[in-house]
């Protein structure tokens, strides 16, 4: 969102630089946090970052970045050229995040069209008594200072536009008491009072000025205007309320967008026209064309002001200005479009940045194609006894096979390594860890393992939970690891690995793990238990209560964790894209949480399998095996459950049948097929009357007409054209 | 002070009129042309201007080449450079290469519009035009 408020590219690239300088300097202070020291490439190379955010942000005037990155160059500027030896290296490092963080969030002020107003004098009060102690150790040791390192003020300055972002775009609708005369003079003295204040405004009727009759129409139907202002609603009011005659005002704030649409449209054509020229500015305008587009804008503000100096009612000359307009307009588009191949000739890059809605509407638009494959080479059609299709199989083998690459394609356009995504947490556990006082090291294995791009958008919030939660509760203070027999240092392995269609993302720590018989307690205080038995609960569903929400064991509210938020936000999330959070832990020893999420949402292997007249998809990732069972296999409960025996193991029985509450389909145990199905290490067996076959899967929501049925997660289309749900099967599981 | 502007849009004339002659005596023209004459004859007259506030979109002569024009005539009449007048380029364009263009040519600031006027007053007094 925040890039839509910025339409001025000197902020945009200003912006941009210094945040790839600030991420490359968080980058060598990680690196090397558990060196002696920098090495001299090192040094220089955040000396230059520093310089050069100290020069860029002096020439836009942002005072806070330019004094702190000018304190922070000035203790490299001494580290380089003195090369003292004894410097306090973490407190450095310290140093350079916080200028970095500060920096960041000066810069997300400024994204999001705010002052960068925050205050570093404490920052740059510590970075100061920081060098002066350098400054005197180099001294003690007799080597002599070097030049002081000046600030010399840039002598140009780029004075970024006023934003806009606080512009409201209002609607007015102004009644005048009936018999008011002169109506439209009145209007347009108002109007001229508001053009003070206006950043864009315009008003229907338009020719108030030359045309007495619309003193009519404003009695009638009330003076209407569109103005875009800084100023708040109430100052549009006072400003409005100091002419006089005036019954009712109408003001509402609308949205950009919605700013050129004046209800009430009366003179369409004029309108249209002054509507499409308000698009066409406020629209984003190519690099290359500014220049042009510009133009008419400026050409336009004059016609429009032309307009009320004459007030003959010149409809000629009106005529004609409205003209010059267009024909400006049109201008600016022509050179736009001749302008465009050359700009397209300069940007050959190996990358080219595609609106994320268009991968999405492909990739749906490819899950039809694979549905309208199977509607072709499945067709009942080609079922007729004693039809050669020797030649229609070749082609449909070929088509398969493409539709299978185009597939695979779209899904390696859509994959990215989870670098990034780790990256960021290395910065989460350096700063909690370290105001938390405790010591961690964040080991990260297979970070160049891809997901979905959608995925990883889902996964990064909970992660950052897992991984906070592992520093803040996770780890034990260094007190408490040294009396446990551990190192004091901490230790968080992020890891993430393919396994079975699915990525596994692991977080480990080697804390002090969870206490079964604490979290039992807990839940039974908060009520959470549910009635259940806790001798029956496995550790898994001990384990697992955490997630419950209004769950937290730590007693204490920490900055970071705490409130009883968030384990439960993590799961949901993490459902929401299809994938499950596995939870171990060992007392004194550590906690692993595993995140398991399918690869990709879209497309998945599944099979088909009926009961009666009904079919369902069943994803082929869940499932074990299918076999045909005999009657004394079954093992019938005391309370009415159903059991099943095969080789040695019992699993739980569940008739689709009853479970859907068909009302065809067979009883006959021996008669059907049991399918065992897998999940989060628990089977079960389902027991349906047929299998149909394998097919890939378009995976599309339920439609929200017959949301949360029991039993089952989404819909599908098959190859006959017939809809079918896909079962649930984590959810038919639970109630299991 | 004295202070010139070079601004062709009357919406914009009008914003600094209200807002510069705070600092000091102004002078407004409405092309770069008339901008580029009036520098001469103030050059002339022997008052020259200290600060020339120039819109880079103006009919006749554009500000680039206003600021340039300027630029020759100072280096043509051998005024020090401590002493030239500070030009500000005060326009909705504000893509980084226009940007670069103007500061290349000499000018000490470009202020995008709409203008900040506290920063703009905050680089007059770096400039220390203003205290």
């Amino acid at each position: 969102m925040a890039e839509n408020y910025i339409s001025d590219s000197m902020l945009d690239m200003f912006l941009y630089e210094t945040g790839q300088m600030i991420e490359s300097l968080e980058n060598i202070a990680l690196e090397k946090q558990n060196d002696d020291g920098f090495d001299e490439a090192s040094v220089n190379e955040i000396f230059r970052i520093m310089h050069t955010i100290k020069g860029s942000s002096g020439v836009m005037m942002y005072q806070n970045i330019t004094m702190i990155s000018h304190k922070l160059e000035d203790v490299f500027y001494y580290l380089r050229e003195s090369k003292p030896t004894n410097v306090p290296h973490s407190e450095l490092i310290g140093y350079m995040m916080d200028v970095a963080s500060f920096i960041t969030e000066e810069c997300d002020k400024i994204k999001d069209g705010r002052e960068p107003d925050g205050d570093c004098t404490e920052l740059h009060g510590k970075i100061d008594e920081f060098l002066s102690m350098i400054k005197n150790d180099i001294k003690k040791s007799g080597s002599e200072l070097p030049a002081e390192n000046k600030y010399v003020e840039p002598t140009q300055f780029y004075i970024a536009p006023a934003t806009n972002v606080s512009s409201h775009h209002f609607h007015i609708v102004v009644h005048y008491e009936s018999g008011t005369e002169m109506a439209n003079i009145r209007a347009y003295t108002m109007a001229f009072n508001l053009k003070d204040i206006a950043e864009d405004m315009y008003y229907l009727p338009e020719d108030i000025v030359s045309n007495p009759d619309t003193a009519k129409d404003i009695l009638d139907d009330g003076f209407k205007v569109a103005i875009q202002t800084m100023s708040s609603e109430k100052e549009v009011l006072e400003i409005i309320n100091r002419c006089v005659g005036i019954e009712k005002i109408d003001i509402k704030e609308v949205d950009e967008s919605d700013f050129a649409n004046l209800a009430g449209v009366k003179e369409e054509k004029t309108t249209l026209q002054y509507g499409g020229l308000v698009i066409d500015l406020d629209g984003p305008i190519p690099d290359s064309n500014n220049e042009t587009a510009k133009a008419p804008e400026k050409e336009a503000l004059t016609v429009q002001k032309t307009q009320p100096v004459n007030p003959l009612g010149d409809e000629k000359l009106e005529g004609k200005a409205t003209d010059k307009l267009a024909e400006l307009a049109d201008k600016g588009k022509e050179k736009k479009a001749a302008e465009k191949p050359k700009g397209e000739k300069r940007e050959v890059q190996r990358y080219i940045s595609v609106n994320v809605n268009k991968m999405d509407e492909l990739m749906d638009m490819i899950g039809e194609l694979v549905i309208s494959q199977a509607f072709v080479l499945q067709n009942p059609d080609l079922k007729i006894p004693g039809l050669d299709l020797t030649n229609f199989n070749k082609a449909a083998g070929q088509m398969s096979k493409i539709t299978s690459d185009l597939q695979e394609i779209i899904m390696s356009m859509r994959m990215m390594p989870l670098a990034n995504t780790f990256q960021k947490m290395n910065k989460i556990v350096f700063d909690v860890s370290r105001k938390l006082g405790k010591d961690i090291d964040l080991k990260i294995i297979g970070e160049e393992t891809e997901m979905d791009k959608n995925i990883i958008e889902h996964i990064s919030d909970p992660l950052m939970h897992l991984i906070r939660n592992a520093v803040d509760h996770g780890i034990e203070s260094k007190a408490d690891r040294l009396r446990a027999g551990k190192p004091e240092k901490g230790l968080i392995r992020l890891e993430a690995k393919n396994e079975g269609g699915k990525v596994w993302i692991i977080v480990k720590d080697d804390g002090a793990g969870m206490v079964k018989e604490k979290l039992i307690a807990k839940a039974k205080k908060q009520g959470l238990l549910n009635n259940r038995n806790e001798k029956d609960m496995t550790d898994k569903e001990i384990f697992n209560l955490v997630t419950l929400p209004g769950f937290s064991t730590n007693e204490t509210v920490t900055e970071y964790s705490g409130r009883g938020v968030g384990m439960d936000v993590v799961v949901q999330n993490l459902t929401s894209v299809g994938g499950s959070l596995d939870i171990e832990s060992e007392e004194g020893k550590g906690t692993t949480f595993t995140m398991k999420i399918p690869l990709t949402l879209a497309i998945v292997d599944g099979i088909v399998v009926s009961v009666g007249e009904s079919k369902f998809v069943a994803a082929t990732g869940n499932i074990q095996e299918f076999i045909c069972v005999t009657n004394d296999m079954v093992i019938k409960e005391p309370d009415g459950g159903q059991g099943i025996m095969i080789r040695g193991e019992c699993y739980p029985l569940i008739r689709l049948k009853e479970y859907f509450k068909l009302k065809d389909g067979i009883d006959d145990i021996e008669k059907g097929v049991l399918m065992i199905v897998e999940h989060e290490g628990r089977k079960a067996g389902l027991f349906i009357d047929k299998i149909y076959g394998e097919q890939e899967i378009v995976v599309k929501p339920l439609p929200p007409y017959i949301n949360k049925v029991k039993g089952v997660s989404s819909c599908t289309q098959l190859g006959d054209g017939s809809i079918s749900l896909i079962i649930d099967i984590a959810g038919i599981m639970k109630g299991a | 002070m004295k202070i010139l502007i070079a601004e062709d849009d009357f919406a914009s004339r009008k914003f600094m009129l209200r807002f510069l002659p705070k600092f000091g005596e102004c002078d407004v023209t409405v092309d770069g042309m008339e901008a580029v004459d009036a520098f001469m004859m103030a050059l002339e007259a022997n008052e020259g201007y200290d600060l020339v506030c120039l819109d880079i979109m103006m009919p006749e002569l554009d500000g680039y080449q206003v600021l340039k024009a300027i630029r020759d005539i100072e280096v043509e009449r051998g005024i020090p450079e401590e002493k030239r007048a500070k030009v500000i380029m005060t326009t909705a364009l504000n893509e980084g290469r226009n940007v670069t263009k103007a500061f290349e040519l000499g000018c000490v600031a470009y202020a995008g519009k709409p203008i900040d006027q506290e920063k703009f007053e905050s680089v007059l007094k770096k400039l220390g035009l203003v205290s």
